[in-house]
């Protein structure tokens, strides 16, 4: 029997309309920042995939948030279809083994290779890691064991990326991110971070597809997070970004600014020194983001961002001219300060005194001088 | 007429006028190096609208105006042997050259990047008139030296060196002559390209003369009042008839220069300005009576000639109108912000004075500045 | 009494002096001197011509101008802006605003180095560390420069700008992007690559002008009737067109003489002379008085 696309599978079982499919296919070639050719080329790579992509879905220090970012969904959409392309071999919260057979599941997967592996939590360094023990294995062990075979590695959330708050001050565990441990172990292993305080899900389906579509993981920055996403700080894409330019501040909870959607910079939002793609693809189906519903961005896509006071501004990494003008009447100004005054009116006071001296003098005939004691 | 070395070192080394003169060094040394550690921002009041301050004004260009007095010296003594003023000779080089010194050193501090003060000798723009002025005051600065090592060499009783300085004295008092002509009148070029800036009241294309022919007045009326001064200062008597002759030339000057002045005002349009401005007026106005006409009415008397300390003052307001004068053309009646100079500014000017004044003190007790020469 | 001039050495030492000049004076003209200057100045180069009634302030080229010189931001007071009000050390173009007093007539206008044909900042410079460029361009040379400021007091359009703020400061313009090489590339400079709306074009002198004086004609109401930069200061390669009157945006009013012409006679003719005409002068002086030394 031929083998059949996953994806003819998935629309027919899911009742979606190849249609939706294809607006969904559009929909991650935008995000993934390529152009709208794309959106074809990633449909007909996803409906040749025959066989599922196994996954191993690891969690170590971790709430759980980034799964349950991922796995929220007001409605069944195409983006469901991903799922169906992915088998989901191990998940400790979502998959319904438990124990030795869960386990075993894993070791199984690994034995085959070919799987991709995603890890959600810090992993504690600490102690030789016993702060962290699934099964009778230490994290680290549980790492070394998983990724040997994996195609690429995926770490999401910031916990997962870079440590998040098991890492924050003082990390009595010695906390530091998934990422990091992998690349130590495993320095030639395919890689990318998806930090985020959870991951966004927009952003962890499109990394998927580009990884089903292309084979590969998406290029990446200095910290391993892929550009499509983490390419530009949120501050230049930011819509409130004309009222900070014009110096309107929201300086007060529920004050006139905040009622009139300006600037929350003064409230502490981290936008300008964060580097995430909240304000085009939003969060919760695109419902809204921190910033447009009137918070500022606590920067949860950032290395330590939990030791920043969220109420803190920030300093401005590249400044760029405002919204107001210098007028052609300003020109050079001029140095003057008291101190500087004080002392020309002393010395030039005392010339004064001292030419003064020296003019009077007695009137006397020529020749005779009068010694005087100076010198 | 002459003092003899024993009685000068006999008096107090430490009075309060040297304390004076030694703090205001001290303060001159921290300026100075404050200066070159922090850079002309933090120790200056000088910017981007303001690029020239007192020490460009003071030390450069007053500076330089009122040592112009070694050359006429020179010229009066060796050029047109009149020898009975040999006695203010020695003296006046030595106040010239360290006038120079100032000059240069202050240079030295004002250069945003000062190491490289020996640029002008590998690198040259002919026709810039800052250029001409560089070269002439290097060069002249050693003329004035090598004038002076005379004396040192007599001191010292280096007798083949003191006679081979001697050789060459008639071509370099010459070379003296040419060069400060050269960059007296340069140092007014100077405000001639920046004319635009400068204001109405002294702009004209002849500043170059003018600012010769001042210079020479104040030349002349600084050997009269430094005559004056070292003569309180050292016990000496004076030879007022001699004085008498140097301000009757001074006047001369001191009258073409200001019919030069007065034509070359009217000829640019002063007029229409006077009033304009307040404050440049009243300057213009005190430099040009001050320091011109009422010293002018006073050398052209015998009889204010002839008295000690009439002469005395009609000199010292020459040389404070060609002060006055420098001070409006380069600062006060140049467009530019608001400036007053901080306490680096005036301490490495004030620090100079004083450190000149302490060497001159120096040579003095040391080497025959007095003594009576051949 | 002691030795006085008399009349007869006077006039001899006179006659001396005054030949001495004359002769220098015919020497100097005769020799037909060509104006030998460091620089050549370039009369058809490479212009800039701005339009401040196609540009609306966007300040791309202000910030292009930053990242193509490595310039880094000045901050305003509050660190949140990169806001400089006025040319500096760091900032060497911006975008200013004019505002009429009623508030009902308003124009942008980009201010930098005017580029002038025959500038007073190069016939300053004792060094010769600002030179003309063969493109036309008025380019520094900071291994020469020693900092004398003398090209700032000298520059009608305040232009050069230096670096207070630190212990190896250097004088700063714009120069047509010579350094950072655009110019060297083909590239014209990176504020005109920048402009979304035209506002700014590259090229020589003489189109530039032409395009200028087209763009008057085909709409006299927009423009005053003035190309700035034309004749101003013997003409400048950064032109201008404005809506407004040019002393509204700031220009200074200059008239057609470049300001080297101004100095041309004091240094040219008058140090020679001087040289010639003060050696005659002592020598002859000392050579006349020689045979009455007095005695004192």
């Amino acid at each position: 029997m031929e083998a059949q696309s996953l994806v003819a599978k998935s629309l027919l079982e899911r009742g979606i309309t190849r249609r939706d499919f294809l607006k969904f296919c559009a929909l991650m070639a935008g995000t993934l920042a390529l152009p709208m050719s794309y959106g074809t080329r990633i449909a007909e790579a996803l409906e040749k995939k025959t066989t599922k992509l196994p996954v191993i879905w690891l969690e170590f220090q971790d709430c759980a948030g980034c799964s349950e970012s991922f796995t929220r969904s007001s409605k069944p959409s195409a983006a469901h279809v991903v799922l169906d392309l992915i088998s989901l071999e191990y998940h400790e919260t979502l998959m319904a083994a438990a124990g030795f057979q869960a386990e075993q599941a894993r070791e199984e997967v690994v034995k085959r290779g070919g799987y991709l592996v995603i890890i959600e939590g810090g992993v504690p360094k600490g102690d030789d890691g016993v702060y962290c023990v699934i099964a009778g294995r230490t994290a680290l062990q549980v790492i070394e064991e998983t990724v040997k075979n994996a195609a690429a590695v995926i770490t999401v959330g910031n916990c997962g990326s870079f440590g998040g708050i098991p890492r924050a001050h003082p990390s009595p565990t010695t906390a530091t991110g998934a990422r990091f441990v992998v690349k130590e172990m495993f320095p030639d292993k395919p890689i990318i971070g998806l930090p985020g305080c959870p991951v966004n899900a927009v952003n962890v389906t499109a990394t998927l597809v580009h990884f089903l579509a292309f084979g590969e993981l998406p290029p990446t920055d200095q910290h391993d997070r892929p550009l499509f996403a983490y390419g530009a700080l949120i501050h230049d894409n930011c819509p409130r970004r004309a009222h900070f330019d014009r110096g309107e501040f929201v300086r007060e909870w529920g004050d006139e600014g905040h009622r009139k959607g300006w600037c929350l910079y003064k409230m502490g939002c981290k936008g300008p020194i964060t580097y995430a793609n909240c304000p085009a693809v939003q969060w919760n189906d695109g419902l809204s983001w921190p910033i447009g519903s009137g918070h500022g961005c606590i920067g949860c896509t950032e290395l330590d961002f939990w030791d920043r006071p969220i109420y803190e501004p920030v300093k401005i990494q590249e400044a760029a001219p405002p919204a107001f003008y210098p007028s052609v009447e300003e020109g050079p100004e001029g140095k003057v300060d008291a101190v500087s005054a004080g002392i020309t009116g002393a010395v030039v006071g005392a010339a004064a005194v001292a030419g003064a001296t020296l003019l009077k003098g007695k009137k006397s005939n020529n020749g005779s001088s009068q010694p005087s004691d100076e010198g | 007429m002459t003092v003899s070395a024993k009685t000068i070192s006999a008096q107090r080394t430490l009075s309060w006028g040297r304390m004076l003169l030694w703090g205001l060094a001290l303060w001159g040394l921290v300026a100075a190096i404050y200066r070159l550690t922090n850079g002309l921002g933090a120790s200056t009041n000088l910017s981007d609208g303001r690029p020239w301050g007192l020490w460009i004004s003071i030390d450069v260009l007053a500076g330089i105006a009122l040592a112009a007095g070694g050359f006429t010296i020179g010229a009066i003594v060796k050029i047109f042997h009149m020898k009975r003023f040999y006695p203010l000779l020695r003296p006046t080089i030595l106040t010239a050259f360290l006038g120079y010194v100032i000059g240069a050193a202050s240079i030295f501090f004002d250069l945003g990047l000062p190491w490289r003060i020996w640029h002008p000798l590998v690198y040259h723009n002919l026709h810039s008139p800052l250029f001409e002025v560089a070269v002439c005051v290097m060069t002249y600065t050693t003329v004035l030296a090598l004038e002076l090592s005379e004396v040192v060499f007599e001191g010292l009783g280096w007798r083949t060196l003191r006679r081979l300085v001697g050789a060459i004295m008639i071509p370099l008092v010459i070379l003296g002559i040419v060069l400060s002509t050269m960059h007296q009148s340069s140092l007014g070029t100077l405000f001639v390209l920046s004319g635009w800036r400068v204001s109405p009241l002294w702009r004209t294309g002849f500043l170059p003369l003018l600012f010769f022919l001042s210079a020479v007045a104040a030349g002349l009326s600084m050997i009269i009042v430094e005559a004056n001064l070292a003569a309180r200062a050292y016990h000496k008597k004076l030879d007022q008839p001699l004085l008498a002759e140097l301000g009757k030339y001074a006047a001369w000057v001191l009258l073409v220069y200001a019919i030069i002045k007065a034509a070359t005002f009217v000829m640019s349009g002063g007029l229409a300005a006077l009033g304009e401005n307040l404050w440049l007026t009243l300057l213009f106005l005190v430099e040009v009576i001050v320091g011109v006409l009422i010293p002018l009415v006073m050398l052209f008397s015998a009889r204010v000639r002839e008295d000690r300390h009439l002469l005395f003052r009609a000199a010292f307001l020459v040389a404070f109108g060609v002060l006055l004068n420098r001070f409006n053309v380069s600062l006060f009646g140049l467009k530019g912000v608001a400036y007053v100079p901080t306490w680096a500014e005036w301490g490495i000017t004030l620090g100079m004075m004083a450190g000149a004044i302490l060497f001159f003190d120096f040579m003095v007790r040391h080497f025959p500045i007095f003594e009576k020469g051949h | 009494m002691g030795k006085k001039i008399n009349r007869r050495e006077f006039l001899k030492i006179a006659g001396a002096s005054v030949g001495g000049l004359l002769l220098t004076a015919g020497a100097v003209t005769a020799s037909g001197k060509e104006e030998v200057r460091p620089f050549k100045p370039v009369t058809d180069g490479y212009a800039m011509l701005y339009d401040a009634t196609l540009c609306v302030g966007c300040r791309a080229c202000q910030n292009a101008c930053r990242r193509a010189n490595n310039k880094p931001a000045e901050l305003d007071p509050t660190g949140l802006y990169d806001a400089p009000n006025d040319l500096s050390g760091d900032t060497w173009t911006l975008i200013k605003l004019y505002k009429s007093e009623d508030g009902q007539t308003w124009s942008f206008v980009k201010r930098q180095c005017m580029h002038c044909i025959e500038p007073a900042c190069v016939a300053a410079c004792p060094l010769g560390a600002l030179h003309i460029t063969p493109t036309g361009a008025v380019a520094y040379d900071k291994n020469i420069c020693f900092g004398c400021r003398y090209c700032m007091v000298s520059c009608p359009f305040g232009v050069p700008r230096y670096e207070w703020d630190t212990t190896t400061p250097y004088i700063q313009k714009c120069d047509f992007c010579t350094s950072n090489g655009r110019l060297e590339r083909g590239e014209p400079p990176a504020c005109v690559e920048a402009c979304p709306t035209g506002a700014l074009v590259f090229g020589t002198r003489s189109e530039l002008l032409a395009e200028a004086h087209q763009r008057i004609e085909a709409h006299p109401d927009r423009y005053v009737d003035h190309v700035y930069g034309e004749h101003e200061a013997g003409g400048t390669h950064a032109l201008y067109l404005s809506g407004v009157p040019f002393e509204d945006l700031g220009f200074p009013q200059l008239d057609e003489k470049p300001l080297p012409e101004s100095i041309k006679i004091p240094l040219d003719y008058a140090v020679p002379s001087i040289i010639v005409g003060m050696t005659t002068f002592s020598v002859a002086a000392y050579l006349v008085t020689r045979g009455e030394e007095d005695k004192s």
